[in-house]
């Protein structure tokens, strides 16, 4: 992978730059095994809350990591310095420590040379996103808040790290990235609206739309009711789908797999979620963080994990790969949720559908609750509202809920054409809003 | 490009403050760190990771009008140390050129001096083989018992050496070490599998606490206890009376109590993520938040606990102050930015940063459950039907801090006053001054655990904070039980 840096702040690490620390660790090593891996990040950020900014920041942060084996010993060392001492100290401390530790059977040597998809990865108009750049869009979020008579409470990020990885195989992958997130969430004093978005491209934040849409969700959420726990049809915002999908997609680990010690235990090629829908890892698409490579240098490629329905994939170590034979591991950091087109339908069309239910912006504080079952908690967030005969009649108080993915995506009465979802509690997906029943909460918050 | 390391970070924190004072700011301060952090990991009877980590940089954090601006960088050099000073002041002047209410922080005596904890045996001088050795015979001894199918063991040591200088005068130097360990097993039996955990607290010592804390006795009882659970029989829902043991109550008292306690969150500064609080400003003094069995203490004077630096971030001592006395909301965690806002004329020190990189910001205390008069035996003695809870587990609470569910590591029924068999999946839900009010006995100071957490997450960037929470043993009456499993 190859793309240059502007040489304008701020003054990353090049790939030229990295080529030569990769040298002077290779060239000094004396590990049967040597590899490196750089994330040399520069972001900036201004936070406010009460219509304020109350935090406004930006930091430059270089990590050097080494690793060395000998045979099947190994140990990393890192730094933040990347002064020719310091790489050399941390490559001592790594071959110092290789010596001394134990033999480890899963060891492997570093990945040979790999070819990388050129996906999207750096947008010049983030990288040159400065301090002023910054608090310009913020202050048009603090601004509406202002005009609309709400709180407004929010964040706006840009970022550009560099990332290398290399290793005495010959292995060598380098590639800029950017970022850059907003969220907000309007506030009055019984409810909120919420709104967030991660892109490789500034522009692509659309920091007004976003904000009038959460102060109108937070402007609907005043006196909310409050309905008991139980069983509800629910029609879920794409953030609040990516939760639960990103609560199922962390157990999907090969090792306890192969140990009987996964929910997905024995159910490869099974099916585990409504046959309708697939799950696609898309590093190519233009609105996802895809990039090249991992921190082991290994490729990102495009990868069907779910395919109508049918677990496909299971995410693997290098070594579990190794000893089932899979040459090309499949990543998932660009997870596409979707479902047949024929059978799509908008978000309108959901709530039309629904006699009685309830409409869920965002869950919060997603955790598990049985790994044997996959079972979730969570609390709605910012924005739920009742559903009745197909239109959005009141707003609700939080419930939380208590059920698994693994149950409610085989409950899924209808969805809509994938779209961008980041949260708090995920990373960022495509997914599709959905309507699933028979959801369950297990009890309300009074406030 | 020169780097320059520890004996220069005088010269390098003065260069700052000149640019900053030069360019006019009411107030400035730096932090220079180098933190070191060894983690080793251990993975089915193998030493899967060893890593030593280095994290070195610095941090200006300035007022200029009334607004906050902060820099940082990891390139500790003469070149690097004015272009962060200038893009501090820079930013602060960005941020007061739309302020509406200025940032004035509470006065301060200054303070200079070295803060240093104690350590017997430095854990980084340890010979790598006999931690790896440590580890991997506890996961070996583990792997003897039947039914255990997987393991892990880790240790982990970090020493953090940070100056902190301010245009007001402060001058203090801290060398900061803490440890932990912990193993887990898990086991598989009829097609069902369950681990079992056994946890180290986190804290400042060296690494004599490791080798006080016999892992290799424990292996047999985890092993088992995983085994047991993997076999035990689901929790009936239902309305139980509990007993929670200290590694439990430290989740449960920071979730239920630190937070909310957190004066930041309470102003809504963390709305947009961590959250809110409960506890609003017009409680202090008037809520009642628990049983009048239930006294929360922020301490950050006790030694070893994680919060006991000897100052924060701000250069404000380290203090012990109530949070609720007799059940009574009386307290809460601050900095020098917000105190005044809730009447008090001084921070009670929690301001705190994750490091160099980060902007430092209000966390939870060393808030603990002060001790009661009971023995554990007493407080099951006096329970008909209940569920004894150890560890920690699933856990999840509202973005106010108000309606939570938890877990735990392990379970066990308690009949007529004793504790019989375990049980599993058990959850239990409450809201949160509701379910202090139903605590009716703390056992005595000799039950005392000190578990705490490095992994507190808030902010936005994110930022782990650090934070120690003792209890003894504590008893709940009348709590909601819920199997945890999907219902069908």
């Amino acid at each position: 992978v190859s793309s240059k840096l502007p040489q304008n702040w701020p003054l990353l690490t090049s790939r030229e730059e990295f080529a030569f620390l990769t040298h002077l660790v290779l060239r000094n090593s004396t590990g049967e095994h040597a590899s490196v891996l750089l994330q040399d990040h520069h972001a900036g950020a201004v936070r406010f809350a009460n219509n304020q900014i109350i935090q406004h920041v930006d930091t430059h942060k270089v990590r050097f990591l080494v690793t060395i084996g000998f045979g099947r010993k190994h140990a990393s060392a890192s730094t933040t310095d990347l002064t020719a001492g310091a790489v050399r100290e941390t490559l001592q401390r790594a071959e110092s420590l290789a010596r001394m530790a134990p033999e480890d059977p899963e060891c492997l040597p570093p990945p040979a040379p790999q070819h990388y998809g050129l996906w999207p990865t750096f947008r010049p108009e983030t990288f040159e996103t400065g301090v002023s750049g910054r608090f310009h869009l913020a202050r048009e979020a603090i601004e509406q808040c202002q005009t609309q008579k709400v709180q407004g409470a929010g964040i706006l990020t840009s970022a550009v790290t560099s990332v290398g990885v290399a290793a005495n195989t010959g292995l060598f992958a380098y590639e800029p990235r950017t970022e850059a997130r907003f969220s907000l969430t309007a506030q009055t004093d019984d409810a909120s609206g919420w709104t967030a978005a991660v892109h490789r491209s500034i522009e692509k934040l659309n920091v007004v739309n976003r904000s009038l849409l959460a102060i109108g969700n937070c402007k609907r959420g005043k006196g909310p009711r409050e309905l008991p726990p139980g069983k509800y049809t629910v029609v879920l915002q794409p953030p609040a789908v990516a939760g639960l999908l990103h609560g199922m997609l962390n157990s999907l680990d090969a090792k306890s797999y192969e140990a009987r010690t996964s929910p997905f235990s024995a159910k490869l090629h099974q099916a585990i979620i409504d046959h309708r829908f697939s799950l696609h890892n898309r590093p190519d698409h233009p609105d996802m963080l895809g990039c090249g490579f991992t921190r082991e240098g290994l490729p990102v490629t495009r990868m069907t994990w779910i395919e109508n329905g049918l677990l496909r994939q299971l995410a693997y170590d290098r070594y579990t790969a190794y000893q089932k034979g899979i040459s090309l591991i499949p990543t998932l950091e660009s997870p596409c949720l979707e479902g047949e087109p024929r059978d799509q339908r908008t978000l309108e069309q959901l709530i039309q559908g629904t006699e009685r239910g309830i409409f869920v912006t965002n869950f919060w504080y997603i955790r598990a609750v049985n790994q044997m079952d996959l079972t979730l908690t969570g609390m709605t967030r910012d924005g739920t509202f009742l559903i009745e005969n197909g239109k959005v009649t009141a707003p609700l108080r939080n419930f939380r809920f208590h059920d698994s993915p693994l149950r409610a995506f085989q409950n899924i009465s209808g969805y809509t054409e994938p779209q961008e979802a980041t949260s708090a509690e995920s990373g960022k997906f495509l997914v599709p809003a959905l309507r699933i029943q028979d959801f369950y909460f297990s009890s309300v918050s009074a406030c | 490009m020169t780097m320059l390391k520890g004996s220069c970070w005088d010269e390098l924190a003065e260069l700052a403050l000149n640019h900053v004072r030069h360019a006019g700011a009411e107030y400035g301060d730096i932090r220079i760190q180098h933190i070191d952090t060894q983690i080793i990991r251990g993975e089915d009877r193998r030493i899967a990771n060893i890593q030593d980590v280095q994290d070195t940089g610095f941090g200006v954090r300035v007022l200029y009008n009334g607004a906050w601006g902060f820099a940082a960088s990891s390139i500790l050099s003469i070149e690097e140390i004015p272009r962060v000073a200038k893009l501090a002041i820079q930013i602060a002047k960005s941020s007061a050129s739309i302020i509406q209410s200025r940032v004035q922080l509470t006065p301060e005596p200054i303070y200079q001096g070295t803060v240093k904890t104690p350590w017997k045996r430095n854990p980084f001088d340890v010979p790598l083989e006999e931690k790896t050795a440590l580890l991997a015979s506890t996961m070996g001894l583990l792997h003897q018992h039947p039914g255990i199918v997987r393991s892990q063991a880790t240790m982990w040591a970090c020493r953090d050496r940070k100056l902190l200088v301010s245009m007001e005068g402060a001058h203090l130097s801290f060398d900061l070490m803490a440890v932990q360990g912990g193993f887990q097993a898990t086991a598989l039996s009829n097609g069902r599998f369950a681990s079992r955990e056994f946890n180290m607290p986190h804290l400042r010592t060296g690494y004599e606490l490791l080798a006080q804390t016999n892992f290799l006795k424990e292996t047999s009882r985890v092993a088992v206890q995983a085994l047991e659970k993997a076999n035990a029989p689901p929790v009936d829902a239902g309305i139980y009376d509990l007993v929670l043991d200290p590694e439990h109550l430290a989740l449960t008292i920071h979730e239920s109590c630190g937070h909310p306690s957190e004066l930041d969150r309470a102003l809504g500064y963390e709305a947009n993520y961590a959250g809110t609080s409960f506890l609003t400003p017009e409680k202090l003094g008037h809520f009642r938040y628990g049983s009048s069995q239930v006294n929360l203490i922020a301490d950050n004077t006790e030694p070893e606990t994680l919060a006991a630096t000897g100052f924060d971030d701000d250069g404000v001592p380290c203090q012990r102050w109530e949070i609720v006395r007799e059940g009574q909301f009386v307290g809460y965690c601050t900095n020098r930015e917000m105190a005044t806002t809730i009447g008090d004329t001084r921070s009670r020190g929690s301001n705190r940063a994750e490091s160099w990189a980060s902007v430092p910001m209000i966390r939870i205390a060393n808030i603990g459950l002060a001790p009661g008069k009971a023995t554990l035996d007493q407080l099951l003695s006096e329970i008909k039907r209940g569920i004894y809870i150890e560890g920690h587990g699933s856990y999840s609470i509202d973005h106010r801090r108000y309606n939570f569910q938890f877990g735990g590591d392990a379970f066990w029924l308690i009949e007529n006053g004793k504790r019989t068999r375990m049980l599993r999946d058990v959850i239990y839900q409450g809201i949160a001054p509701d379910f202090w009010h139903r605590c009716d006995g703390v056992a005595d100071v000799n039950h005392r655990g000190r578990f705490g957490f490095i992994t507190c997450g808030k902010g936005q960037p994110g930022q782990v904070g650090w934070m120690t929470h003792p209890a003894s043993h504590a008893r709940f009456r009348n709590i909601q039980v819920i199997p945890g499993q999907a219902r069908p």
